[in-house]
């Protein structure tokens, strides 16, 4: 059964990129570019896995990752931050994000975890 | 075809010697193999010292996958970049073709060999995630600047020999861009620091007079803030020239305005009372004093003049030289003023300081006398800006 996984930043650039990169691996990708589309979008189908921007004008990754838990509490939630966000990070952690990948990001750190949390579950 | 790359390559060795900027250079170099080898995409690693790793700079293509700039990194331990640093196995070479790289994996000597063949498959997965069909080293000396990558050519057609030297050339290119880039952008950081060193000197130097002379103390950083803020408003008046130059200078000529005191004795500038006119006429030497001290200084012609003239007035009654009006240097005319209305606003041994309308008023008073009037106009303008703060 193919996984499915919701990308989620406000760079569509950054998004079409991951989509690609998820898609050539068999993933199927749904994508947003607002933490509030992305609470609409696992609200009618919840995905396997988020990929979810830290740093988001609007709703922000902190409070979009909180209300995704509240939707479903075994959801994965992987961060996507930037080098300096120290204090973010710790604050995914105990908002319950799952792990994080730093921007500018490692392909082989991304395939990793790839393969950990959605291709070998 | 091989007049195509040629002409390629000539013109972006035109460019280059046009353009300084290492990032236009990287774009004209990829436009161009997309353009002359006919490739899907083509993109470029480039080593970043901040994150000592190698990040994609650029990548473009008219069909085929992009990443965003500046999104993507890969590690000097990554087999793509060991390839060229390490080359940890005979087959390491100066370029990578993939054909070449599967061709090896199959290979019966690479099968016997595990650590080359994890190398090897690393290598693949690796080349896989930027869709990489050849990739070229750019190097500086012996240092690794860059790796340039290309997806599959738009016919399907595989990369020849011409191919590759003309992508090595590219290279070549890019990587002399991007080293002249650095230089001179740690050139700029370099003078950067220098003009601060500077200015912090100067400072230091400074506060060694003010040590000296107990009433002034603070008062240089006062009228450098007034002087530059007559400055600020004189631009917008649209009444400077060479605006940079003048504020630079206007700024160590403030510091350094009564640099001269040096030359006075302490008893006089340290007299709790009003000064006799001999004694007068002793301070009165300071702007001339000032000046000489800094005569054997090249580049601080305009700030002498600055320091030599800050006691002319507009009719002539100043001193040392007894300037008149236009004759007196605009950034000396700046100084004067802000050095006037600090004394003014600054309490004396032997009077109160005026309050900040009694010198309003009293500069007011002396527009076209004392004080240039398109100076008061600045820095009436700039009391009225601030609304007055310094009220």
């Amino acid at each position: 059964m193919s996984r499915k996984v919701l990308v989620v930043d406000d760079e569509q650039e950054i998004v079409d990129f991951m989509e690609r990169f998820l898609i050539r691996k068999g993933i199927s990708v749904v994508k947003a570019g607002t933490g509030e589309f992305a609470v609409e979008i696992c609200k009618k189908e919840m995905p396997d896995c988020v990929f979810l921007d830290i740093q988001m004008p609007g709703k922000d990754g902190i409070s979009t990752l909180i209300e995704l838990r509240q939707l479903s509490s075994s959801l994965k939630v992987i961060m996507i931050t930037g080098k300096d966000d120290v204090d973010l990070k710790e604050k995914a952690a105990h908002a319950g994000a799952l792990d994080y990948i730093t921007k500018p990001l490692d392909l082989s750190d991304l395939h990793r975890k790839i393969q950990t949390y959605i291709l070998n579950t | 075809m091989e007049s195509s790359y040629r002409k390629g390559l000539e013109r972006v060795a035109r460019q280059m010697i046009l353009i300084h900027r290492a990032d236009i250079v990287i774009k004209l170099v990829l436009r161009t193999i997309v353009r002359d080898l006919k490739v899907r995409h083509a993109g470029i690693f480039i080593y970043d010292k901040k994150h000592d790793a190698y990040i994609v700079k650029m990548s473009r293509g008219n069909t085929g996958f992009k990443i965003p700039s500046g999104f993507v990194k890969i590690k000097k331990d990554n087999p793509i970049i060991n390839y060229f640093t390490a080359k940890r196995f005979s087959f390491c070479g100066d370029f990578i073709l993939l054909d070449n790289i599967e061709k090896l994996i199959r290979s019966p000597k690479v099968k016997k060999d595990i650590k080359a063949g994890e190398f090897l498959d690393d290598l693949q997965t690796n080349l896989d995630f930027y869709q990489a069909r050849a990739c070229v080293p750019g190097f500086f000396r012996k240092e690794l600047v860059g790796v340039l990558f290309l997806g599959d050519k738009n016919n399907g057609d595989k990369f020849n020999t011409k191919d590759l030297g003309f992508l090595s050339t590219l290279a070549s290119d890019v990587v002399m861009a991007i080293k002249n880039a650095w230089l001179f952008e740690d050139l700029s950081r370099q003078i950067e620091v220098n003009k601060r060193l500077f200015l912090q000197m100067i400072s230091a130097f400074v506060s060694s007079i003010e040590a000296k002379d107990k009433y002034t103390r603070g008062h240089t950083e006062r009228v450098m803030m007034y002087a530059l803020s007559i400055a600020e408003q004189l631009k917008k008046r649209g009444e400077l020239s060479n605006r940079n130059k003048f504020v630079d200078d206007l700024r160590v000529a403030a510091l350094l305005h009564d640099i001269g005191k040096i030359g006075v004795p302490e008893h006089i500038l340290n007299k709790p009372a009003a000064l006799s006119e001999e004694e007068r006429d002793i301070v009165r030497e300071h702007p001339a004093i000032g000046d000489n001290i800094l005569k054997g200084v090249d580049e601080l012609e305009m700030v002498r003049l600055g320091v030599r003239f800050h006691h002319e007035r507009c009719d002539g009654l100043g001193y040392p030289d007894g300037l008149h009006g236009e004759e007196i240097p605009l950034i000396a005319s700046v100084i004067g003023l802000a050095d006037a209305y600090d004394a003014m606003t600054s309490d004396r041994p032997y009077r109160k300081a005026l309050s900040f309308d009694e010198a309003i008023n009293e500069i007011k008073k002396n527009k076209g006398k004392q004080f240039d009037p398109k100076v008061v106009d600045a820095f009436l303008d700039y009391t009225q800006e601030t609304n007055n703060k310094l009220r």
